[in-house]
């Protein structure tokens, strides 16, 4: 398992499941993604087919990072759900993906661009979300979110472990 | 009736900025400014803090020139503390810093320059981005993705993390460089250069349709400074500044982190955060300067290094004394990326990088310090003031942004004098008042990327004030 906080192994390796998180520690429930993101490396640390990446945010660059694995996991909050509500979806390559900017591009514009650009397009891609009851600075997560973190790490060692079988 | 156009924010930069653009009652454009609207408070909030935390804490400045902070805070530390740093120090905080320009580099010209310049001034600005870039030009998309993860890399195997990294602090580094890191930082060379060519390629393709912006981005007479060796090389860690004149004459050499504030003054105006820096004897604005790619190359001899230096003898030749059009700081950049990438497989062919020897140590033994390092952008300079006890008193940070305002609103006028006619404006032209500033490649705050797709309003205001017209793309 290859994880660092910023930025793991090269491409000289590639993952069969590329979990890829997104968030600020410091801003309370944004920090989900990498929380949930540090516990995948602990739980997959001994398998070398997961390979997990946090960002503050999604650049342009990790199409690259998306073409060298079969399947795709992001982890993010979400503002849009109730505090606490984990969410899994799946992730469809968003066909009009050349709108988006240089800062911050979505998972679907992600996957785009790596077919674009790498002729790759993942198996499967899901995004994993738990609603942010606050983001605020701060270090600790709200009630709902701390109260979800179990289910949340379940979905996720579910889904992962499912895109290894498959 | 006079008008002002409003660029609020002005897109493709690192940070937040607008532009004005003040027209007269016949049409034509009186007044441009190009405004820095955020503030952050570094040389504040760190007072009381000990002296030897600053490093970690002024990189947090930037999240994509950390580590010039970092470096030129060093520096700073260093001098209070009166130690030099080992041989080997040096030459690994120089290969993060040529890391960091490589990357920077990358990001300024494939992400931010490129829509532009391959996709076309006027093209719609839904696709006017790396994105579109991707779909029209992979392979230049795929280069610049490339280049930044080269820059990075190194980056984080040195320092462990990609952006912050705490690996440089003041003495030296904290961890010698291993075999295994080299190795990896070595293969990883070959590719960098090949896209590098692949991008010098493009772009002197079409650099030549762009004849009609090169003669008014930001293009007149100035002052430059930068680091350069004693033997007229490129520097970027160590050296002393050079300033020379408009035709090209040193009239300030050998300006050392010590000597900056005696001949570098700060100018204040109303519109805008960052300050104004000026080579003191002329005065402000007369003694106002470039700095970064166009003035470091412009300034030097050589570049030292096989490849670079073809290229620095072609890019002499786009004008029969210095070059002075901004637009040309794209070229620079390639140029620069091309000798950071040489230099760096040069400091690894050394033996003596792997040293375990990386580090010195000492209190306070002044209580005063100041050092100077080139990020991407231009010449960095940190000065700091502490106590007996090493607790911060004062700091004062000149940046680079800070020492192109004046070129950059000069710049913005120019452009916006040029393209705006009887006040009319289309998306494009506005797009290349923008893209004026773009040349530079200015940091206003990079530490806080803006989240999402920034968008751009354009008001036109009547003299009494009142919104004649408005248009907001998002």
């Amino acid at each position: 398992m290859g994880f660092d906080s910023e930025n793991a192994e090269y491409m000289d390796t590639v993952a069969r499941c590329l979990v890829l998180a997104c968030g600020n520690t410091l801003r309370s429930d944004d920090a989900i993604g990498p929380k949930l993101a540090e516990w995948a490396a602990e739980r997959f640390r001994e398998d070398s087919n997961v390979r997990v990446l946090t960002r503050q945010q999604w650049t342009p660059d990790l199409a690259e990072e998306i073409a060298g694995a079969e399947s795709v996991l992001f982890l993010d909050s979400s503002v849009d759900s109730a505090p606490g509500r984990v969410n899994l979806t799946p992730v469809a390559m968003s066909a009009d993906c050349f709108e988006g900017a240089t800062h911050h591009v979505d998972p679907p514009e992600l996957l785009g661009l790596s077919r674009s650009l790498y002729g790759s397009l993942s198996v499967h891609a899901m995004l994993l979300t738990v609603g942010a009851g606050s983001t605020e600075l701060g270090e600790t997560f709200s009630d709902p979110v701390e109260a979800a973190l179990p289910r949340a790490r379940g979905v996720l060692e579910k889904t992962v472990l499912r895109f290894l079988e498959n | 009736m006079s008008q002002t156009i409003t660029i609020d924010p002005v897109t493709r930069l690192e940070g937040h900025g607008k532009i004005t653009i003040q027209l007269n009652g016949q049409g034509e454009v009186e007044d441009a400014h190009f405004h820095v609207t955020q503030v952050r408070g570094f040389e504040r909030f760190c007072e009381g803090r000990p002296f030897y935390e600053m490093p970690s804490l002024m990189a947090r400045i930037c999240g994509i020139c950390p580590v010039s902070h970092l470096i030129a805070s060093a520096k700073a530390c260093e001098a209070i503390m009166s130690v030099r740093i080992p041989h080997t120090a040096a030459q690994l905080r120089r290969m993060m810093n040529l890391a960091q320009m490589v990357q920077s580099h990358a990001l300024s010209f494939f992400y931010l320059a490129s829509p532009d310049l391959l996709l076309g001034m006027d093209a719609d600005p839904k696709v006017r981005n790396i994105l579109g870039l991707a779909a029209a030009k992979p392979e230049l998309a795929r280069a610049g993705i490339a280049l930044r993860r080269f820059g990075q890399s190194i980056i984080e195997l040195l320092g462990d993390k990609r952006v912050h990294p705490g690996w440089v602090v003041p003495g030296g580094v904290t961890e010698p460089l291993s075999t295994e890191k080299r190795d990896k930082i070595l293969a990883m060379i070959p590719e960098a250069y090949a896209n590098i060519a692949l991008a010098l390629g493009a772009y002197k393709k079409i650099a030549d349709t762009f004849k009609a912006e090169i003669e008014v981005f930001a293009n007149f007479p100035s002052n430059y400074m930068s680091l350069i060796n004693e033997d007229e090389s490129i520097e970027f860690t160590d050296g002393a500044l050079r300033m020379i004149d408009a035709t090209g004459s040193t009239i300030e050499d050998g300006i050392t982190a010590s000597r900056y504030t005696e001949v570098i003054g700060e100018a204040v105006e109303p519109y805008s955060y960052t300050k104004f820096a000026y080579y003191k004897p002329l005065g402000y604005p007369e003694g106002s300067y470039r700095v970064g790619p166009l003035a470091r190359l412009n300034i030097v001899k050589t570049m030292g290094t096989r490849k670079a230096e073809k290229e620095l003898a072609e890019f002499k030749q786009l004008a029969a004394g210095l070059v002075e059009s901004s637009f040309h700081y794209h070229h620079a950049r390639l140029v620069e990326m091309l000798y950071g990438v040489e230099r760096i497989e040069e400091i690894l062919a050394d033996s003596r990088i792997l040293d375990k020897h990386v580090r010195a140590t000492a209190g306070v033994n002044r209580l005063e310090g100041a050092g100077q390092a080139e990020a991407p952008r231009g010449v960095l300079h940190h000065h700091y003031k502490v106590d007996e006890n090493g607790k911060m008193t004062w700091a004062n940070l000149v940046i680079a942004t800070g020492q192109n305002n004046n070129a950059m609103n000069l710049g913005v006028f120019q452009a916006a004098k040029h393209y705006v006619k009887n006040g009319r404006f289309t998306e494009g032209i506005l797009n290349r008042v923008e893209a004026v500033v773009r040349t530079f490649d200015p940091c206003l705050s990079c530490s806080t990327h803006a989240y999402g797709q920034m968008p751009l309003a354009i008001t036109l205001i009547s003299a009494e004030g009142e919104v004649l017209d408005r248009v907001v793309r998002d």
